[in-house]
């Protein structure tokens, strides 16, 4: 997960947390002094590690590393974007979509009819 | 005349075949992007009710009892996870995973899974409609011994069940806010609606995967 605090709470309370003998977590609690750098480290991170099914992200903050979120492209993982407090969903900025997005527009429609 | 019309019609040479094909795709593709973003929003309802639960809870036992700084002090593993069935279609190229989840398996008994007590719920419920002809025949005597065991292995998983939500919980204290309960209830019901979303996205992106390929090859032809 790379959410906000109350986000991550949440989750943690349905048992997904997990926390190794690092200190390692699956999780990144975003807050206004957490960085960019830090995000796309996290992100990066999950993305590769073997024992992660799906990513949770917070929209607000996958918009924050929209380049690294959009040229991601593995079925596994999977990234979801998830609403958050103050910032509700909205389908035009999630990854998915953007991609599929390209079967409804003008230049796919024109080509289909030549 | 008019049916021969109509077998002409129907069948030009295979053509009218692949145009069904692809119809279908494009269908597939269209249902699965109107549950997406259904089940998007469902989520969205369901976490809203979460955090408004939350913020009650940090309202009655005070911020410093909720707050991040608690969440990261002991070595946990995660109680509930997610299991991954990669299925390929046609090309390599094109996998489909499948999302499952596995809630609150004791640690103990390493994978306890949420489709265990499933199906101890229904043997109960079937438990249930036999109790309405109790007495009427001896043949249930015999079963009873089998629905103690039943009911034995069903309340011990409901209570790892139990065990396992309070461990959650116990990170914010022994005595917690009945507003963290039903928080915790709702984050729960969030990661149902999650699974499905990760499948229904899958099979989205398989479905457009498919259609971007057959025009690909209509536009080479």
């Amino acid at each position: 997960m790379i959410a906000d605090e109350d986000t991550v709470t949440g989750f943690l309370l349905a048992g997904v947390g997990n926390v190794d003998l690092r200190r390692k977590t699956n999780y990144l609690i975003v807050d206004s002094k957490t960085t960019v750098k830090a995000i796309e480290d996290a992100f990066k991170e999950f993305t590769s590690r073997e024992d992660i099914a799906v990513v949770l992200i917070s929209q607000y903050i996958a918009s924050m590393i929209r380049f690294l979120v959009d040229s991601y492209n593995k079925p596994v993982p999977a990234i979801l974007e998830i609403p958050s407090k103050d910032h509700p969903y909205d389908p035009a900025h999630d990854s998915v979509l953007s991609r599929v997005r390209y079967l409804f527009s003008a230049e796919s429609v024109a080509s289909g009819r030549r | 005349m008019e049916e021969d019309d109509r077998c002409s019609s129907s069948n030009p040479g295979g053509i009218g075949q692949e145009e069904e094909d692809e119809d279908g795709k494009v269908l597939r593709f269209l249902d699965s992007l109107d549950t997406y973003l259904t089940l998007l929003d469902s989520l969205s309802s369901t976490l809203r009710q979460g955090w408004f639960e939350v913020a009650s809870a940090r309202h009655s036992m005070g911020s410093s009892r909720i707050s991040s700084v608690l969440l990261d002090q002991k070595v946990q593993s995660a109680a509930t996870t997610f299991q991954v069935r990669k299925s390929i279609h046609g090309s390599p190229s094109e996998s489909c995973p499948s999302f499952a989840i596995s809630k609150w398996a004791s640690s103990r008994d390493g994978k306890c899974s949420f489709g265990e007590l499933e199906v101890s719920h229904v043997r109960k419920t079937s438990k249930n409609s036999e109790l309405r002809h109790r007495g009427s025949s001896n043949f249930y005597d015999t079963t009873e011994e089998h629905d103690l065991t039943i009911n034995a292995s069903s309340s011990i998983s409901d209570s790892n069940v139990h065990q396992e939500r309070s461990k959650s919980l116990s990170v914010f204290g022994t005595l917690v806010s009945p507003r963290l309960r039903a928080a915790q209830v709702s984050f729960e019901t969030a990661l149902d609606a999650i699974v499905e979303i990760a499948n229904i996205r899958s099979s989205m992106l398989s479905a457009f995967t498919q259609l971007q390929q057959q025009m690909k090859e209509k536009d080479l032809s």
